[in-house]
This record gives C-alpha cells, sequence and structure tokens, in this order.
C-alpha cells in the first residue's frame, strides 16, 4: 500500500505544532528549575552543544549517502525544528541577557550569525528556486559559461552576417559599443539579485532607439539580438540566484563549525573554573 | 599522451546463449561440441526442418539458443519474473500452473544488494577516474595487457529461468504432502512453443512452468526468436497465433474494471472466442517519436485513431499493451483528458448506459488513439452487454455524465478516477502524454519551485555508481517540473528491442531495466533506440591499468558501453536520488500510478 503524500502545508502545521508543545514543554521544564533555584545553566549548556552536533550531523549524512539513515529532506524537517528550539535553550542558557567576556560574547555572536544565515537560508531556499523557474530555461551552474560563450558567438555571428548582408554598420557599431562586454561576461549581478529588470529594460531601450536608422533587413537581425539579449539576461539571472543558493551554505557551514569550536572551549573552561 | 588498455571491439554473438550461463562441469571445448550436435539435431526436427536459409538458421540455433535440461518437478520460469527467452519441449513434458504458488516455493530471492558496510565503506574507495572497471571481468581482453579473466566468472546475461533444486517432489495433486498443490495446470507436450508471450511483449511470465519427468527444453533467447520469425513465414504466424491466444485471456483477466479475473476458462470461453484483437501504431514506435520531436509537428497526425468520438461503440476495449489517448473535440483541436494503458478499458460507459437506455443510445464522446504501438482486445457489443456489463457491480460503472465519459484510472478503477486525473494540469497531463512520459514507471519529477539546484541528487547517484552519475539534471520542462534526463524504466522498455545481447534487460525482482555490464557490446542500439535519451554510451577506464582508456587493439577506438540510471537496485533504501534531495522536490514517480502523480503535483 503506497502512503498517501502529505500536503507541505499539513506538514508544516504538523511540524510546528509538535515544536511548539515540545518549546513550551521545555519552556515550562526550565522556568520551574529556575524557580526551584535549581541552576540549569549546565544542563541548558550540554543540551544547547548536543543540538548544534546533531544539527552540523546533517552536513555529515548529506555527504554519506549510504547506509541509507533516513531522507534528506527529513534530516532537512528535523534540522530546522531542532534548529528553533536551539534558540530557547540559547535564551534560558544566557538567561535572557547579554552576556560578557570575550569567549562569551564571541560565542553568542557566532550562535546568533549561524542561526541568522540558517534563517536566510530556509527564506532564500524557498524564495530563489519559483523565480528561476520561471525565467530562462533551466541551466545547469556549471555550464553557464559554456552557454554564454554559446550566445557571445551567436551574437558576434550575427553582427558579421549584418554587415555582410546590408553593408551598414549601425547595429555592428552598437553592438561594439554596449553589448561586446554585456555577452562578454555576466553582468548586472547586482540587480539580479535585487530582482530589477532596469540593466535589461534600459539595453533593450537603447537597442529600440537604433530601429530609425536600420533597414528592413537590419531591423530581422535586431529582433534576433534583442532575443539574444534576453537569453543572456536570464542567463545572468541564474548565475547570479543559483550562486546565491551555493554561496549561503559556504557562510552557514564554516560559522557552525567555528561555533562547535569555541562551544567546546566554553564548555572546557566552564570545567576546568568549576572550582 | 594518456596510457591506453587494449580489448577486442566486442560483438553480437561473442558470447553466445550456450555460453552465458556457468558450466561448471564443461570446459568451453565441450560446451561448444555440445551445442554443435544440438544445432544438427535441431535442424532436421520441426520447425526449423522446414526454414530455408539454412546457413542463417544454423546462427541462430548455435548462437541464440542453449539446451536445457530438468528433472520432475523443476521449475522452468516463474509467474511474475521477467522473461527475455522463449522454450521449445524437445523431449518430456512441462506443466503450466496457472494458480499463484507461495513465492518461497519458487525460489524467489532479492536482487542481490550490496551489505550496507559495503556501501558504507565503498564511499571511501571510490574510483578517482570516471567509469573506471575491473576489465578482468571482460572475456574479451587480450593477452599480455597484464590481466586475465577471473576464474569462475559467469556472464548472467537476462532472466534465465533457474532451477529450483529444493524442489525435488513429484507433482501429485492428489498428495497432501506435495509442495504443490495445485489444481489449475495445463500440460505442454513435446514441440510446444512456450514463454513467447513474455518474450517478445517484454512482459512479466504469465504462469510458472515445471519440468515434469526428465526433461529437456530448447531456450531460444528473444533476439534469437525475432530473428527466426523473420526467416520463416510459418513460424511467424504460429508464433503470432499463440502469442494472440495466449494473450487474450491474460487481457481480459486482468481488466480489473470489468472484474474477469475470477472467472474460470470455461465461463472466459465465450468472450475470448468473440472478442478481436488489433495492434494499432507501430511495435517500433521509438523512430517516429524521435522524428516526430525533431519536426514539432502535431502528434496526433502520429496516432492513429482506434475508436472516434461520435462514432457508434462497436464494442467494449481493452488496452493489452502499450498506451493510448482520450481526447475530446475542443474547438478545432483536441483536448487531452487522459491515457490508458495496459488493463484499462475503453468505452463502458457508453455501452453500459447503452444497454440500460436501449431507446436514447449514445455514440462514443471521446476518441482513443493510440500512442506508438498499442495492442487492443474489442469485445463486441452484444457480447459485452451479455456477458461482461450484468456483472460489473452499479456502483463500479463510469457513469456518463452530460454524454462525456470519465476516463477511468489505471490504479484505482474502484475510486472515482476523474476526480484525481481532474487535479492534474490539463497542460501538465497533455504534455505528460505528448511526450510520452506516461510509458514511465519510475519517472524523475523535479519540482523546480522547490528545487534548489544543490545537485545533492546527483551526488548521490554517484557515489552509488562509482563516482559516475547515471542521469543529468536536465531535460524537459513541464509547467514548473522538470522530466530529468533519468532512465524512466519504463512499461514499453523499447531500448530492449535491439540489444543484440540482451545485455539490457529486466530485473526478476521488481522488474526495473538494467545493463548488464559485462555483455554490453558498446553497439549503442538501446542509446539510440531509448526515445527520451536516458542512456548514455561511455568511454571505459582500466581499473587495473592506471586507469587507462581501454581501446580496441585493431583501430586504435575506445571501447564503449551502455549505462544509465539502475534505480539503485543494488543498494539498500531505494533510488538514492530521491533520498538524498533535502526539499522533496524529486520524485520517482510511476506514470500509472494517477492517484500519487496528482497528489504529488498537488502538495
Amino acid at each position: 500500500m503506497v502512503q498517501p503524500i502529505r500536503t507541505f502545508r499539513f506538514r508544516r502545521y504538523l511540524s510546528s505544532l509538535l515544536t511548539l508543545a515540545l518549546a513550551a514543554g521545555l519552556a515550562l521544564l526550565l522556568i520551574a528549575s529556575n524557580l526551584s533555584l535549581r541552576d540549569t545553566h549546565y544542563a541548558t549548556g550540554w543540551a544547547l552543544l548536543g543540538m548544534i552536533l546533531f544539527l552540523a550531523c546533517y552536513n555529515l549524512r548529506k555527504k554519506l549517502t549510504y547506509p541509507p539513515l533516513l531522507r534528506s529532506a527529513t534530516w532537512l524537517q528535523l534540522h530546522l525544528y531542532v534548529a528553533w528550539i536551539t534558540l530557547l535553550v540559547f535564551a534560558f542558557h544566557i538567561g535572557f541577557r547579554i552576556p560578557n567576556g570575550i569567549i562569551e560574547v564571541t560565542l553568542a555572536t557566532l550562535y546568533i550569525t549561524t542561526f541568522t544565515s540558517g534563517v536566510l537560508g530556509i527564506i532564500l531556499t524557498r524564495a530563489i528556486p519559483p523565480r528561476l523557474a520561471v525565467r530562462g530555461s533551466e541551466v545547469i551552474y556549471e555550464r553557464i559559461p559554456m552557454f554564454r560563450r554559446e550566445l557571445r558567438l551567436r551574437a558576434e555571428n550575427l553582427m558579421i552576417q549584418s554587415v555582410e548582408k546590408t553593408n551598414a554598420t549601425i547595429l555592428s557599431d552598437f553592438y561594439t559599443a554596449h553589448l561586446a562586454d554585456y555577452f562578454a561576461r555576466s553582468r548586472n549581478l547586482r540587480f539580479h539579485l535585487m530582482q530589477s529588470h532596469k540593466p535589461l529594460h534600459n539595453l533593450l531601450s537603447k537597442l529600440t532607439t537604433q530601429d530609425r536608422y536600420l533597414g528592413t533587413e537590419e531591423r530581422a537581425i535586431a529582433v534576433e539580438l534583442r532575443d539574444l539579449i534576453k537569453t543572456k539576461d536570464a542567463l545572468d539571472y541564474h548565475l547570479a540566484m543559483q550562486g546565491i543558493l551555493k554561496i549561503w551554505l559556504f557562510i552557514h557551514i564554516p560559522l557552525t563549525y567555528m561555533l562547535i569550536a569555541v562551544a567546546v572551549v566554553h564548555a572546557f573552561l566552564i570545567h576546568v573554573f568549576l572550582g | 599522451m594518456s596510457k591506453t588498455s587494449v580489448l577486442d571491439r566486442p560483438k553480437r554473438w561473442d558470447i553466445p546463449f550456450f555460453a552465458e550461463r556457468s558450466q561448471r562441469d564443461q570446459t568451453p571445448e565441450v560446451a561448444q561440441k555440445a551445442q554443435e550436435e544440438l544445432v544438427q539435431r535441431l535442424l532436421v526436427i520441426e520447425p526449423f526442418a522446414k526454414m530455408e536459409n539454412r546457413k542463417k538458421l544454423k546462427d541462430i540455433l548455435h548462437n541464440d539458443t542453449r539446451l536445457l535440461q530438468f528433472h520432475d518437478g523443476d521449475v522452468i520460469v516463474r509467474k511474475g519474473d521477467y522473461g527475455n527467452s522463449a522454450f521449445i519441449t524437445l523431449v518430456g513434458s512441462v506443466k503450466v500452473l496457472l494458480d499463484d504458488l507461495d513465492p518461497t516455493l519458487l525460489g524467489r530471492k532479492k536482487t542481490k544488494t550490496q551489505s550496507r558496510w559495503r556501501s558504507f565503506t565503498k564511499l571511501f574507495t571510490l574510483p578517482r577516474m570516471p567509469e573506471s572497471r575491473d576489465t578482468r571481468l571482460y572475456p574479451q581482453l587480450r593477452e599480455g595487457s597484464g590481466t586475465t579473466a577471473k576464474p569462475g566468472t559467469t556472464f548472467a546475461i537476462q532472466d534465465i529461468p533457474n532451477v529450483l533444486k529444493a524442489l525435488k517432489e513429484p507433482l501429485d495433486p492428489t498428495d497432501p504432502k506435495s509442495p504443490l498443490k495445485i489444481t489449475n495446470t495445463v500440460t505442454m507436450e513435446t514441440g510446444v512453443l512456450f514463454g513467447e508471450l513474455a518474450a517478445l511483449g517484454r512482459i512479466p511470465r504469465a504462469a510458472s512452468c515445471v519440468a515434469q519427468g526428465d526433461t529437456q527444453l530448447l531456450e531460444i533467447r528473444w533476439q534469437g526468436l525475432r530473428d527466426l520469425r523473420q526467416l520463416d513465414n510459418a513460424l511467424r504466424q504460429y508464433v503470432d497465433q499463440l502469442y494472440r491466444e495466449r494473450g487474450l485471456k491474460d487481457a481480459l483477466q486482468n481488466a480489473a474494471q470489468i472484474h474477469l479475473h475470477q472467472r474460470s476458462d470455461t465461463q472466459l470461453q465465450p468472450i475470448v472466442q468473440t472478442a478481436e484483437f488489433a495492434t494499432y501504431g507501430s511495435y517500433d514506435w521509438y523512430g517516429s517519436y524521435q522524428a516526430l520531436r525533431e519536426e514539432n509537428s502535431n502528434p496526433l497526425t502520429q496516432e492513429p485513431v482506434i475508436a472516434a468520438q461520435g462514432h457508434y461503440p462497436n464494442g467494449l476495449i481493452i488496452i493489452r499493451a502499450g498506451f493510448a489517448r482520450i481526447s475530446c473535440k475542443q474547438g478545432s483541436g483536441e483536448h487531452t483528458l487522459g491515457y490508458l494503458s495496459k488493463g484499462d478499458v475503453y468505452g463502458l460507459a457508453e455501452l453500459a448506459h447503452n444497454a440500460k437506455h436501449p431507446n436514447d443510445p449514445t455514440p462514443l464522446t471521446t476518441t482513443l488513439r493510440a500512442i506508438g504501438y498499442v495492442d487492443i482486445v474489442r469485445v463486441p457489443t452484444a457480447t459485452a452487454e451479455q456477458l461482461i456489463i450484468p456483472n460489473i457491480p452499479v456502483d463500479q460503472i463510469p457513469v456518463l455524465q452530460n454524454k462525456v465519459s470519465s476516463p477511468p484510472s489505471p490504479s484505482t478503477p474502484t475510486q472515482n478516477p476523474s476526480a484525481e486525473k481532474d487535479r492534474i494540469a490539463p497542460v501538465i497531463l497533455e504534455s505528460l502524454v505528448e511526450n510520452r512520459f506516461i510509458n514511465g514507471s519510475a519517472t524523475m519529477l523535479i519540482d523546480l519551485d522547490r528545487c534548489t539546484r544543490c545537485d545533492d541528487c546527483v551526488r548521490a547517484c554517484s557515489s552509488g555508481h562509482d563516482n559516475n552519475p547515471r542521469f543529468v539534471r536536465h531535460g524537459t520542462t513541464i509547467d514548473h517540473y522538470l522530466v530529468a534526463n533519468a532512465c524512466m524504466h519504463c512499461a514499453d522498455p523499447v531500448c530492449m528491442i535491439g540489444c543484440p545481447t540482451g545485455a539490457i534487460h529486466r530485473t526478476t525482482q521488481g522488474g526495473e531495466v538494467v545493463i548488464n555490464d559485462i555483455t554490453c557490446i558498446g553497439c549503442g542500439v538501446c542509446a539510440s533506440s531509448c526515445p527520451y535519451e536516458n542512456i548514455r554510451m561511455v568511454e571505459i577506464r582500466d581499473q587495473l591499468n592506471s586507469d587507462a582508456i581501454v581501446v580496441n587493439p585493431n583501430n586504435g577506438k575506445p571501447i564503449a558501453k551502455a549505462t544509465k540510471c539502475d534505480l539503485c537496485t543494488d543498494h539498500h533504501g531505494g533510488p538514492a536520488c530521491e533520498r538524498a534531495c533535502p526539499h522533496d522536490a524529486l520524485k520517482r514517480v510511476d506514470m500509472r500510478e494517477m492517484d500519487i502523480l496528482s497528489q504529488w503535483f498537488n502538495r
């Protein structure tokens, strides 16, 4: 019997509910312990370190494809919701105040940045893919330079044809002035990150203004050139957005390892100076 | 210049069929001599005695057949197995068991999966270079290249019916101690051809067969059977006749919607006698499909009409093999309502309506077209009204709503199928049918709205296959779904049609289409046959010779092998790609399971 597929909404509600229940239980327990004047710092500290190590294990699981230790999607769900619980434990651990001391401040800063980078990451991974899906054709990140080269060659050939066919240099001059660099490398990444179409719009407007100087044949070539410009823009968009999806992990993961290293030092020092 | 390793260019019949099985008690010379004697023996008996073109016949018999010996009670083929060969009884007889048997009695075992420890440790010993192979496994390796064949290496190509040694008790239906309590059997005497349905139709074996007494069988691999049919007209007619007769009953019983699966042979006989058998489209449909894709023309022009909208329903149509499109007129075009595959029924709503309201008959409300190649069974209206419709529970008969019938669902015939199908956006359904992705039993669908392009799926696949990804995260985009270039393990695997050695085959357990690397001769027929471009030819390297590219010494050209997704059949946990996707963006989908498909599309 095949299991019915649950909707994402159902899964989100269920996981959120479970996490909230767990968090509430944990909060009550810690509040009760604090009220009974028990020192919860050691317990919350070790629990936090344990949870962070568990969160870091997800990266290890990704690398170890065998033996099958739950689906990666299940790990990600656990990663996300356990991370939310660490926020609560962290708050109790620092006693809801800004820590002092170099190690403590460093540790707290690292935790907050790692957590924030994680939240940012999940937002990016949910927001970017639908935008990529509707912009240009699907393209593999590593192949983008190859496609860019192909596009440049097509554009250059088009310009050569234009000169040969029409014996006029309006389009080729325009290409040299405005498009040679555009096709040669990735451009406007900053604008793509901000979801701005301004550079594309400007470029196409400039090309449109050339229309009045073009003959019939040149106009046909200009239409083809316009398509190539749009394709290149979509390619740059994919480069920028897929790049962001890859880069954020290069921030999140090193931060995690730094956090673990400093946390271990912190735990060691605490126990050394336990008295 | 990089180093090279040498290997003779593999050819068809490099490894004759008789040499594929482990011959522990025979030297190759003895086996060769025995095969030559067998060929001489076969040439003078029916049906080979009358065949012309003796040279070719001799070649086929020598290379594509082998002699199998069975003792009383030995299992020859098991129901449900995928088989690429047919059999002729030379001595003795064979009992066909029509009842289902306990799987353990049939000696079924799981596909050989790597141990968990081996899977784990392999991650740390992945080859440095792509497509690196242990060339000792290849029989063609030249002497002097530094490696020799591993002793005892066997070449298990395809579904060879394993002789079940444990089953030694004589078959006695009356003996309560007999492991086989068989009541429904048919005996096949000497000279009878069987197993051709599975071999030619690329479908699972319909029944288990057990040897009765000491039995000698001639096993013919399907490539040989195909060539023999071309060689002899009488044999072609004979095979076709058998193929049709035996397929008909099976088709009727497999059609869940008409509730004939529990009927006995006697009860089915009147239906079988009146039913017509027809084939639409081309068996080698992939050629026209590839041309169609290149031309980008209207696919409907390539799809023969089986039943047209507005025509009188002259029978109940049951799909025996292949796929058919249900469409209805919309403007000057046609709107796809759904598709039918093996076991589905067409025209039931109209026939039931007409039987109930003889004074207000309705014509067909939709058109049925063959997508590629379709085998159908047509039960005439009178027979259907008399023998089929009265036995279908009233709540199971599709209702003719506004004279537009609901397309039935293959997987959930008892539910309202249109409800599920309606949930798939028309643009997606049209594209899935148009591109014939409906052929897939494990189509890789990627939801581009969730895919972060992290390539974890590719990496997982790669690490499970010695650092060689067996698919490309690229393909046809339909709406925001990507149908990736990964083997779909088709219901109608046309890639298997042209393979000269049978290296590409279905596994006995799950029916996944896999390639035996050892017997693949790198001819590229499967790769060019695959309509979806999901098989890649790769140049292999010699693991034992510093990963040098293996070349044919005669022309210096690299030796190629066909590679594709094997659905991780030799690993625990199912397809690694699906398990590795962190965002639930990737799923391997059986396109016949419409309810799962529509649920996935509407998560």
